[in-house]
């Protein structure tokens, strides 16, 4: 299979055959949207909320997460099964004894394992794309109707800027959209940042911006999937072609390699630091000028 | 030839007529400024007494060249960086309105533009879907020039680091906003 490489909104290249719901990603945005609304009526009504998570949407959301979770596990287990098998592939110096009894059963049976990773993943593409279609489209009446429709530029920028007074020591939620994190990781930091946030226009800033992190990930990931599923129907033929002759070609290699890094993730410690939390009003003057 | 008119000596109305002449040319010549006031910008390393001289210059017939002392005064106040400095510039925008060198609105888009987090390019009366998302390349862009007034302003006049960083990261912030809310603008269509 030419596993030709594409490049996603965030700069990190892709292979076709890739998804980016590992590691209970969807639930990790489930549980962090929850956390949001659930904590809201606790805090100050000081500015009106933004109601960009309504009921509907985490439904989407959940429904999502489960379909993620589904051929998460279904694939696990595969990929546990091939690593094994390469294992032994490797360890029974069976490269370039192809002729070997022992080793054709050998690659027969990655060959098997190979098209049943592939058969998981075109059996739950269709309902993962029609999940995250949903949510986006969800996500999207939303933004257009809150921050599209119902807010001028400068309304928008003091949502996103919060009031001066709640803006001291609040940590704000880390600019994702571009920074090449996996989904996964990001979501998790979606949790661990806004469960800490403790004000309503503090709250507000970052559903802004969670939202719209959100929206233009789905978009690009429901482009992905649909990629992918054409993608598969050749990457199935080439794999029964491949068992027919015996052979692992470093195509499989590369996409086993790929579901791997989504099921069992990359590091995120190399990626760049938040900045810190400011203060919103420059050093406590205040001008009468001040808009 | 005959000079008649030459020598016939002066009536007193011709003579009341070139007085008057000789005064308002006198006076016309009193309106220029002179050699210490010529509209020379202030120099020298001390902002308040560089605003005292804008001050003096401005309020006679220099209040044409108002930008070009406003933006002399950020070169002298660069050199003596402090969180002071924010509310010298505060007063004297609020003196040039007083003086009405600047309508209000000027002052304070001179004030913001420099010393708020806010960027002053995001006005506008009218939704987002309408207003900013058609011309969002053209706003961003202006905000990015903006931001490099509030480096200025914000990081190398009033020593306000975080403040700084705040509008930064707000211009992202904003960015990312505005790709999202647009794209589900213009979805809509």
């Amino acid at each position: 299979m030419n596993a030709s490489l594409s490049t996603t909104r965030a700069g990190v290249a892709v292979q076709p055959i890739r998804l980016y719901f590992g590691k209970g990603a969807v639930a990790a945005l489930f549980l962090l949207v929850t956390s949001l609304i659930t904590a809201l009526p606790s805090q100050a009504a000081n500015s009106p909320q933004l109601k960009l998570f309504p009921t509907t949407v985490l439904e989407d959301i959940r429904h999502t997460g489960d379909v993620a979770k589904e051929m998460e596990s279904g694939l696990q287990e595969l990929i546990s099964r091939l690593d094994q098998q390469s294992q032994l592939f490797t360890e029974s110096k069976c490269e370039g004894a192809e002729e070997d009894p022992g080793c054709t059963q050998l690659q027969n049976q990655l060959s098997d394992t190979y098209l049943e990773m592939l058969d998981v993943m075109d059996k739950n593409l269709p309902e993962m794309e029609k999940a995250v279609d949903s949510t986006r489209n969800s996500l999207q009446k939303r933004l257009r109707r809150e921050l599209g429709q119902k807010m001028t530029p400068w309304d928008l920028q003091e949502t996103l800027l919060g009031t001066a007074s709640q803006q001291q020591d609040v940590s704000r939620p880390t600019m994702r959209g571009r920074s090449g994190m996996r989904l996964s990781d990001r979501f998790s930091q979606y949790y661990r940042l806004v469960s800490t946030n403790s004000s309503n226009a503090q709250q507000n800033a970052s559903l802004a911006v969670i939202a719209s992190d959100i929206y233009l990930d789905m978009e690009e990931t429901s482009d992905l999937i649909s990629r992918t599923r054409q993608e598969i129907a050749r990457a199935t033929l080439m794999g029964k072609l491949n068992q027919s002759f015996g052979v692992i070609t470093p195509e499989m290699q590369d996409v086993v390699a790929g579901v791997k890094s989504i099921l069992f993730g990359d590091s995120a410690n190399d990626l760049p630091l938040a900045a810190p939390p400011v203060a919103a009003s420059p050093q406590g003057y205040q001008s009468p000028l001040e808009m | 030839m005959n000079y008649k008119i030459c020598s016939r000596p002066l009536s007193t109305l011709t003579k009341g007529l070139i007085v008057l002449v000789a005064l308002l040319g006198l006076s016309a010549c009193k309106a220029l400024p002179t050699q210490s006031q010529a509209c020379t910008l202030p120099g020298g390393p001390d902002l308040t007494s560089a605003v005292g001289q804008a001050k003096d210059d401005l309020s006679g017939v220099c209040s044409y060249r108002y930008d070009d002392y406003f933006h002399q005064l950020l070169e002298i106040a660069k050199g003596d960086p402090k969180p002071e400095n924010r509310r010298v510039f505060s007063d004297f925008l609020v003196w040039s309105q007083q003086q009405g060198l600047l309508s209000k609105r000027q002052a304070q888009d001179y004030y913001n533009r420099y010393f708020n987090l806010k960027f002053v390019a995001m006005q506008g009366d009218y939704n987002n879907c309408s207003s900013l998302c058609p011309n969002k390349k053209q706003v961003l862009r202006t905000m990015e020039q903006e931001l490099v007034d509030k480096e200025l302003g914000l990081l190398q006049i009033s020593r306000d680091r975080t403040g700084y960083q705040r509008a930064d990261r707000l211009l992202q912030e904003t960015e990312l906003v505005l790709e999202a809310t647009c794209s589900a603008c213009e979805s809509e269509q």
